[in-house]
């Protein structure tokens, strides 16, 4: 194992956290919100222990890498990095114990958005730029960042880039991995820059575009006051939506859209599908809210945003209608575990791997009655090997595993069992808030929640970010065998 | 569909109503012994039965064979449907209960083996409806092992249909070494001895004959019915002890069974894979669930011991006997519970669930997958029980593992439209699909389903039938291209 290049790129990664800590510390020092020694003390950590991890432990590492590391590296980077990423909130004494701390890091970095904070608006603004970064930072993926820092690495680095981004091996941007982890970034930045602009012409705070707008675009869904967005106007609650919905979209296809090869778009069966699951969701949400007593306007307008919120695991809610029916809570629920598009920054199962699977279960049913015929799969007119559907098969099988086990170490710490299965799915998914969670009632403040189950929901955000292969490779005996 | 095809099996639903004729004849004893004044209703549910069967089969008497592979899911839903028609009539007639969906729902937890109960005052019903209940577990438990060895090679279809056509696939069980009437012979012994060895076992160990015959049906059928509103809570340590054995042979497939009792343990060798699975998950979760009795709940060691062990042993089984009121037992063991019954016991046993085999090939790939992410060229079989299992059985085990997540996610969310709570909507929803029987909150522990408003116990019937039938009988029916010609 090359451990020198494990220590290097992580080293690398913490320094370039140590250069984002900078936008924070200027933040703080405008606002003069008395956040500003912490922050600059946090910054000054990660630079230290990523200049020793980088040329210290990491010199001369040899920049081959192979399969192993690429998974140690995954792993490493997610776990350091947040643990580091949770210093500005104790150093300016904003949340002082570091259960809390620590989750409100891992739920930034794995876009989760649950948040133990309980009014952010009284944050200082500092923190609250930083709290927000660490969502646009990990939306993309950490890895992402190591690929495109570190341009010279040989070997394996496909599974790097496959390691936190999925179904993306299929159709990269370019040939290089560098090239088109470059081109990812470029266009992450811009609809990031797009989206700031279009909240403070709306008439919000820089600081507050600022934030919803790197919440939007990462699908993290950390919001700057305790109400959700009630306090916005409309124009401000349209863009997001649109956003949200953007965002549900693979990064690599909206490159696509933006360099107008739209046939691309249309040809694109997955976002056929995410645009049709849009449209059936909403519309089944603006019937069961008009059905309950809400007038037209409110139930169509509430029901585009929320579900944008949910099918791209943002997290993002308002308080909307007043009466929420059981039939808008069952289409989220449906819709947390599909998630949004492969190769977006949300989570949950993913699409394609659903459309795989309908498609298999579709043609398993005539093989029933027609045993000797012979199928494909057939996606983007592309065949499926029989091979990606076990593989398929299996993720999904491990995924409710985690949700089953998950909600089982929550009723360990005095959940119920209803909302234990709630919890762990919104947060193996990434979905963070969501009004389901909040109407299913009872105490489901993340605050409120004992010390055991927050640490339990930090390990299913990372197993949902990272798609749970990538963690549990390293745990498995065959990992560790001397070759 | 062929107009012959359909004629043989309206033949076999009449053999079957036969069957269930003569059994409910046997209700007519203790209608007699305990005058408890319902001998005219079920004499005339009893000729009812018999006349409608016996017709059907002597009309049709010389269609043998079905050719038709359409016919074969189709036979199957017909006939469990038509079984649980005319198991109703003893329950309506008798005055056990004047709502056609209540009894529809009884009957079907009884055909199912389920054990889900609409009658909150079981104590209160008149002694040859209890017969009759218990009469359904054992025929319905036994009806779908027959089910299994007889369809499958009667049809003469290949391997493939077999394992869907049939309840409890996946097991390597299909290959057939022996006639298909020697099979059903061997089945219907080895269950027959076995209920008539427990009924002695119960009454020597001092308990009524009329507790220990009803007792023992429910419990070898994993089905879960009791004649007592606490279910097995009030019978002695002991018969519970003998119960628990019971309900764990129920849980084990009848060709182990039988190679068990007749000796030839030699030949068991290639079973043993499945068996240690399920007796290492049996152990961890009576370890788990008689600790946190005993540590949580303050129960002294013997009783949790005791409470623990045939609870589990419930649960793992699908059979859901009540050995205390589990609804007050600590959160976690009610969900472990539970999800134990999704685990289900063996394949080619009367109990519900996913069945072990299948939980083993899953984790199986699972590891697979792992393991290939390490080195992508390699080409990793899943090997059971020393063979490799075909790409068809794995592809059948993830497609019914996906399709029963997927009926059990819509049977919680369709039952919370219809206005049950949610943790109760998991709790029907589990245990009606695994066949587990008591859920959680009002429907668990001593509980009945009696509150739950008429659509919801619909959807809790369609789902033990579904449960039963392995969804995948069930779901094809409802594809357009069943139907269309040709």
């Amino acid at each position: 194992m090359n451990y020198r290049l494990v220590a290097r790129l992580t080293g690398m990664l913490l320094l370039l956290l140590a250069a984002a800590m900078l936008l924070p510390v200027a933040v703080s020092l405008h606002f003069h919100d008395g956040a500003l020694p912490g922050l600059i003390f946090s910054g000054c950590v990660m630079a230290a222990v990523g200049l020793l991890l980088r040329s210290v432990v990491g010199r001369g590492a040899s920049l081959e890498l192979h399969e192993r590391e690429s998974y140690w590296i995954t792993a490493s980077v997610w776990i350091v990095v947040p643990l580091i990423g949770a210093l500005p909130y104790l150093l300016t004494g904003s949340l002082s114990d570091i259960t809390d701390a620590v989750f409100e890091s891992v739920s930034g970095f794995t876009t989760t958005g649950s948040s133990v904070v309980p009014d952010p608006a009284r944050l200082p603004q500092g923190l609250l730029v930083w709290r927000s970064m660490t969502q646009w930072i990990g939306g993309l993926g950490l890895i992402l960042f190591v690929v495109a820092l570190q341009r010279r690495l040989r070997g394996s680095t496909l599974a790097l880039y496959g390691a936190e981004f999925s179904g993306t091996q299929q159709r990269r941007l370019h040939p290089k991995i560098a090239t088109s982890v470059t081109r990812l970034w470029g266009i992450y930045l811009g609809t990031t820059i797009v989206l700031i602009v279009l909240l403070a012409l709306a008439g919000n705070g820089i600081v507050d575009s600022f934030c919803l707008a790197l919440s939007t675009v990462s699908t993290g869904g950390f919001m700057t006051s305790a109400g959700g967005l009630d306090g916005y106007s409309g124009l401000t609650l349209g863009l997001i939506t649109l956003f949200m919905f953007l965002s549900g979209v693979g990064v690599a296809l909206l490159y696509n859209f933006f360099t107008f090869h739209w046939r691309r778009l249309r040809r694109n069966d997955e976002f056929i599908v995410y645009a049709a699951v849009y449209v059936i969701a909403v519309a089944a949400c603006a019937v069961s809210f008009g059905l309950n007593g809400n007038g037209l306007g409110v139930s169509v307008t509430y029901s585009l945003f929320h579900v944008a919120s949910t099918v791209s695991t943002c997290g993002f809610y308002a308080t909307g209608p007043s009466q929420w029916p059981f039939a808008a809570s069952v289409v989220t629920f449906l819709l947390i575990l599909s998630g949004a598009m492969a190769g977006s920054t949300g989570g949950g199962i993913k699409l394609r791997r659903l459309m795989t699977l309908a498609l298999y279960l579709r043609n398993y049913f005539t093989r029933m009655l027609h045993p000797n015929a012979v199928f494909t799969i057939r996606i983007d007119r592309q065949v499926v090997p029989s091979d990606y559907v076990h593989k398929i098969f299996g993720f999904v099988f491990l995924y409710i595993l985690f949700i089953i086990f998950g909600a089982f170490a929550l009723t360990l710490c005095g959940s119920g069992i209803a909302d234990a299965f709630c919890l762990a799915a919104a947060n193996i998914s990434n979905l963070g808030p969501s009004p389901l969670i909040n109407t299913m009632g009872a105490n489901l403040e993340y605050a409120l929640l004992p010390e055991g189950a927050k640490w339990t929901l930090m390990v299913l955000m990372l197993a949902g970010r990272l798609e749970i292969f990538a963690l549990l490779a390293i745990v498995t005996p065959a990992y560790w065998k001397k070759r | 569909m062929k107009w012959n095809d359909i004629k043989a099996v309206l033949r076999l639903i009449g053999i079957l109503l036969v069957a269930e004729g003569v059994l409910m004849g046997f209700c007519l004893v203790p209608a007699v012994h305990f005058a408890d004044g319902t001998v005219a209703a079920i004499s005339i549910c009893t000729a009812v039965t018999l006349a409608f069967g016996g017709v059907l089969w002597a009309c049709f008497r010389r269609y043998r064979r079905i050719g038709d592979r359409r016919m074969a899911y189709l036979l199957v839903v017909l006939l469990w449907l038509t079984l649980t028609v005319f198991a109703t009539l003893p329950l309506l007639f008798t005055g056990a209960t004047h709502s056609i969906t209540r009894a529809f729902f009884e009957a079907m937890s009884g055909l199912t083996s389920t054990g889900a109960t609409v009658f909150s005052d079981v104590e209160g019903l008149p002694a040859s409806v209890l017969l009759w209940r218990s009469m359904m577990q054992w025929f319905g438990g036994f009806g779908i092992v027959l089910l299994v060895v007889a369809l499958s090679s009667r049809l003469g279809i290949n391997k493939y249909a077999l394992y869907t056509a049939e309840a409890s696939g996946a097991d390597n069980s299909g290959r057939r070494v022996v006639s298909t009437v020697v099979a059903v012979r061997r089945t219907l012994a080895v269950y027959l001895i076995a209920t008539a060895v427990f009924i002695a076992l119960l009454w020597a160990s001092g308990m009524q004959m009329w507790d220990a015959v009803n007792l023992t049906f429910t419990n070898i059928s994993s089905g879960g019915f009791s004649v007592n509103g606490d279910s097995i809570a009030s019978v002695t340590h002991l018969q519970q002890y003998i119960l628990a054995v019971a309900m764990l042979l129920s849980g084990v497939n009848f060709t182990l069974l039988y190679l068990i009792f007749t000796f030839r343990w030699r030949q068991i060798g290639h079973k043993i894979e499945q068996f240690g699975f399920y007796l290492a998950l049996y152990i961890l979760s009576v370890a788990f669930v008689v600790g946190s009795l005993h540590w949580h709940s303050g129960i002294g060691w013997s009783d949790a011991v005791r409470l623990g062990t045939v609870q589990t042993i419930s649960a793992l089984t699908t059979t859901g006997s009540v050995v205390a009121d589990t609804t007050l037992w600590w959160t976690p063991v009610c969900f472990l519970l539970l999800m134990l019954s999704v685990c289900g016991g063996m394949a080619g046993s009367t109990s519900g669930g996913l069945k072990i085999m299948r939980v083993l090939i899953l984790l199986r790939n699972v590891r697979g997958i792992l393991y290939n992410r390490l080195h992508p060229n390699a080409v990793m079989p899943i090997r059971l029980n020393g063979n490799v299992v075909s790409g068809h059985i794995r592809s059948n085990v993830m497609v019914i593992f996906m399709v029963f997540g997927l009926t059990l996610l819509l049977g919680v969310m369709l039952l919370m439209l219809c206005g049950v709570n949610a943790t109760e909507a998991i709790g029907a929803s589990v245990g009606c699909l695994t066949g587990y029987g008591p859920g959680l909150g009002a429907s668990g522990g001593f509980g009945s389903y009696a509150a739950f408003p008429s659509v919801a116990l619909w959807l809790c019937s369609v789902l033990m039938l579904m449960g039963r039938l392995e969804c995948m009988t069930v779901l094809v029916l409802l594809l357009p291209r069943f139907w269309r010609r040709g």
